[in-house]
């Protein structure tokens, strides 16, 4: 109820949050193929190469706050946690896996 | 900014292909074949089994965090999503006041309510145009 209130006195602009979910999520796909690159070209193997991901997911949230955002999530995301911190952490992990294993097998095999 | 960005990504295109193929150049020597890891199960599999030269390790994490800035960096910016800055925005900066298209533009977000056809006053609208016509002819007659 709470929630309604605050949303009828400070109403929110839907299509700024599909914009701004839309470009994070872009930044996502690009960024997980290239991390993927990155552990493949490294040779890491198994829970090296997924701890490598997520540190450079945890990286790539980082910028997009600093340098996006202004530091001030809480004026272009609903929820900063769930949209900028943790949102699509897994969306990009399959490509990131595509890559992954691509890149090790030209460098290693 | 979207200069910045550019160079920023071609530095890192750069520097990435340049450590690929290093490290594929690299898995070529004869030198570099892997020595079995020793250790348990466990350890060998937590173990990252890296055995590249430290500037080829170096060159890819420097490139990958610059390719990072640079996607960040040549994104499209986002939007303000509370209605009072969004629409702040809108009707503060001349360029956002500028009609580009019917119903785009004008700084008023609250424009397809102002401007409802089903609201107008038609009969308001004939007698204006009336009297315009009326006027019109009058200056004409004198």
């Amino acid at each position: 109820m709470l929630d309604e209130r605050e949303l009828a006195i400070h109403p929110i602009v839907q299509e700024s949050v599909q914009h701004n979910a839309r470009t994070v999520s872009n930044i996502r796909a690009l960024t997980a193929s290239l991390f993927g690159v990155a552990a493949g070209t490294l040779g890491l193997e198994s829970f090296p190469g997924f701890i490598f991901y997520f540190i450079g997911t945890a990286i790539v949230s980082g910028l997009i706050y600093a340098l996006k955002a202004d530091s001030d999530p809480k004026a272009y995301f609903f929820r900063p946690l769930a949209d900028l911190w943790a949102g699509d952490m897994f969306g990009g992990l399959m490509s990131f896996v595509l890559t992954w294993t691509l890149f090790y097998g030209l460098c290693k095999a | 900014m979207a200069a910045a960005a550019i160079i920023v990504n071609a530095l890192g295109v750069v520097f990435l292909a340049h450590a690929v193929y290093s490290a594929y150049e690299h898995s070529l020597l004869p030198s570099s074949t892997a020595t079995p890891p020793s250790g348990s199960a466990l350890s060998r599999s937590l173990k990252p089994n890296v055995n590249l030269p430290i500037d080829i390790t170096l060159e890819t994490l420097f490139s990958a965090l610059l390719l990072c800035v640079g996607v960040v960096l040549s994104s499209p910016g986002l939007k303000p999503i509370q209605w009072n800055v969004w629409a702040g925005r809108l009707e503060k900066s001349k360029e956002a006041r500028e009609i580009t298209e019917v119903g785009v533009g004008g700084g008023n977000p609250y424009a397809g309510l102002e401007e409802r056809a089903g609201f107008l006053d038609i009969r308001g609208k004939r007698k204006e145009f009336a009297d315009w016509i009326k006027k019109d002819a009058r200056s004409e007659k004198s």
